[in-house]
């Protein structure tokens, strides 16, 4: 009874969420995906003790490879639409903020990235990439902001080596995408109607592709579930 | 030790380009001159044509890496080196905190250090800024500057060229290194004991110590005996050394990372060790180097962290007998990645363990030193052969007396031949 009765509502809520949105988007013809990630598994979470710089980066701080939130959904995955190309091409921004890359995942197209040092101490933007050429590019405190380019699609890991704790990574993807919330669920909007492969990746748990059929003014779900490796 | 390059990457450490690549030059000079403080030796012993085919052959490894044509860095305008120079760099240094890797005063004992590693994940140690020898590109200003702009690929260390508050800056920096250590080490081959009168002081930092001049005696990996070490981390010991009419006192300085005592599994105790004959005899026969052996020992004046100064009798590295009754004592100071140490030891020594270290006479002495906290302990150890110290002649008055006496003698002969002379005259 209570499955029908959430299932109602969640259809409910679709449909509300749905009509709101016939009325933007059907000037531009497209529609929206919303992908549920899903993890099948224990969450990886590192805990560790901070030895310096403890005034900005704390006493204590995690490395987030898996984060599992609620109902199983699994955060700062990517999910992608590669052959929906955007209208607009925002820079990539990413944040060193209390020695941890914020966000966790940036989502990019290929282009220009900003890179913020928030934290007043040095920091070194350390990429790990092959289709891109690699970063190693010092960021002392008195460097706010650098602007970096990674023009080639490739999922890169961004370290600092001074904080062997910091971990990020930059999705840089062609088509339209977005990263999943603490709920495992990701909106991409404006995708041409018709029909597209979506794309899921994580960081530790790999790849997932599906087919979906989008159409104007409505919203597409499509579910993943990764499971562990 | 660094593992050796994965050629198919096609990523080099040593570059003086802009781009990912090195030029052909760059890829030439290494295998020309080596990387020092590594495996790789120089191959100049190879015609400069081999050696330029190699670098062609390099290049068909990584065909990817090399397909673009390597951009040339510019280094900023060259700045030469002066007081006002180093004085901005060291303040460059502070501000782009140089010092979480490579610490406050050069000697690889940063916060960050236990924690780097390199592109393939392998634990890699920061430079020591006061050992340019060790430097992998070479010790030169330029070749400085140019690791500080390009920065050492697949290594931590990033690049500065963006990252300093004025380009010029770069030539600071590089002028402030190169002013924190020579860029060859003079190695001793004779250790002199200074004669002294009165007191020698126990303690390392005294004004004393800083007079006299040091012997650097450089030391080696232990390869002989299992199990082995390939990268030792003391490779440098510099040694000052007094006597009086009681004690011979030595002083020692080293750079080691860490303070450790050890946990007994991973990090052991940092220990040093002089190593000498039990018996010095005109003999040009000495017991083996490494610590004796079963037939013939050796004696071992030794300070270990959390045990002070000892005295002991080896008869070989895995084979060392504590002195019962020591008359050894001494002191030691750990600060900012190098450790200074005083031992010392009466002159006079009764029994068959134990030398009498005399005036004017060659001493066999030997050194083995312990970084505990790199997992150093037993036979993993750093090494010298044997060396010579010599105890000064001692000191007396006669020296004030004797010049003076002569030089009266020398005149008063001289006026009387003039007299003569004169006479016969």
């Amino acid at each position: 009874m209570r499955k029908v009765a959430t299932a109602g509502s969640v259809a409910a809520l679709v449909i509300g969420a749905a009509m709101w949105w016939a009325a933007s988007v059907d000037a531009q013809g497209g529609g929206t995906i919303e992908a549920d990630v899903k993890y099948n598994g224990a969450p990886k979470v590192e805990k560790l003790k901070v030895n310096k710089d403890t005034e900005k980066c704390g006493t204590e701080t995690t490395i987030e490879h898996v984060v599992v939130g609620s109902n199983k959904g699994l955060a700062n995955a990517v999910v992608s639409v590669p052959d929906a190309k955007g209208a607009t091409k925002a820079k990539g921004a990413i944040d060193q903020h209390g020695c941890r890359f914020v966000p966790h995942v940036v989502v990019m197209q290929p282009g220009e990235i900003e890179i913020k040092n928030s934290d007043d101490i040095l920091h070194n933007i350390h990429t790990y990439s092959t289709a891109n050429p690699s970063i190693n590019k010092a960021q002392p405190k008195f460097k706010k902001v650098m602007t970096e380019k990674l023009e080639k699609p490739e999922f890169v890991k961004v370290t600092c080596d001074v904080h062997s704790w910091m971990l990020g990574w930059v999705a840089v993807v062609p088509g339209l995408a977005a990263a999943t919330d603490n709920n495992g669920v990701a909106k991409i909007e404006n995708v041409p109607a018709g029909k597209h492969k979506v794309e899921v990746w994580h960081e530790t748990l790999g790849k997932q592709e599906k087919d979906v059929d989008v159409k104007a003014g409505q919203v597409t779900k499509v579910s993943f579930e990764l499971k562990g490796k | 030790m660094p593992a050796p390059r994965d050629f198919t990457r096609g990523l080099y450490k040593i570059r003086t380009t802009a781009s990912k690549a090195p030029s052909d030059r760059d890829l030439f000079k290494i295998i020309t001159d080596g990387m020092p403080g590594t495996s790789m030796p120089s191959w100049a012993v190879l015609p400069d044509k081999d050696r330029w085919n190699l670098v062609a052959y390099l290049k068909t490894l990584a065909p990817e890496a090399f397909k673009e044509a390597p951009k040339k860095l510019e280094l900023p305008k060259e700045v030469a080196s002066s007081e006002a120079s180093i004085k901005r760099g060291k303040e460059m240094f502070e501000a782009i905190e140089c010092h979480k890797c490579h610490g406050t005063d050069g000697r690889a004992d940063g916060p960050s250090r236990p924690e780097l590693k390199d592109e393939w994940g392998h634990p890699i140690a920061p430079a020591n800024l006061t050992k340019r020898w060790t430097f992998r590109g070479g010790p030169g200003r330029t070749e400085i500057a140019t690791r500080l702009a390009a920065g050492v690929l697949g290594t931590p260390m990033p690049t500065f060229i963006d990252s300093v508050e004025k380009p010029e800056d770069i030539w600071h920096l590089a002028n402030y290194l190169a002013s924190l250590g020579p860029e060859r080490p003079s190695y001793a081959t004779l250790i002199t004991v200074t004669a002294v009168r009165g007191d020698i002081p126990d303690d390392p930092n005294a004004e004393f110590w800083k007079k006299l001049t040091p012997s650097a005696i450089p030391l080696m990996g232990q390869i002989i005996q299992d199990p082995r070490n390939f990268n030792p981390s003391v490779d440098l010991v510099a040694v000052r050394a007094a006597y009086n009419e009681r004690d011979v006192v030595f002083h020692l300085t080293w750079d080691d990372p860490s303070e450790s005592k050890g946990d007994g599994k991973q990090t052991f105790a940092d220990a040093i060790s002089l190593q000498f004959p039990p018996q010095i005899t005109a003999s040009i026969e000495r017991p083996y180097f490494l610590m004796g052996d079963a037939n013939e020992g050796v004696y071992l004046l030794r300070w270990e962290q959390g045990k002070g100064v000892g005295e002991a009798t080896a008869n070989g590295p895995t084979k060392i007998a504590p002195i019962a009754g020591g008359e050894a004592g001494g002191k030691a100071v750990y600060d900012h990645g190098q450790y200074r140490l005083v031992m010392r030891r009466p002159l006079a020594a009764t029994g068959e363990a134990r030398p009498t270290f005399r005036p004017v006479v060659f001493t066999p002495v030997a050194i083995q030193a312990w970084d505990g906290g790199a997992g150093e302990t037993g036979t993993r150890m750093s090494l010298t052969s044997w060396y010579y110290l010599r105890l000064e002649e001692p000191q007396s008055n006669r020296r004030f007396v004797i010049p003076p006496v002569v030089a009266i003698l020398t005149l008063a002969a001289m006026v009387l031949v003039v007299r003569a002379a004169n006479r016969v005259r």
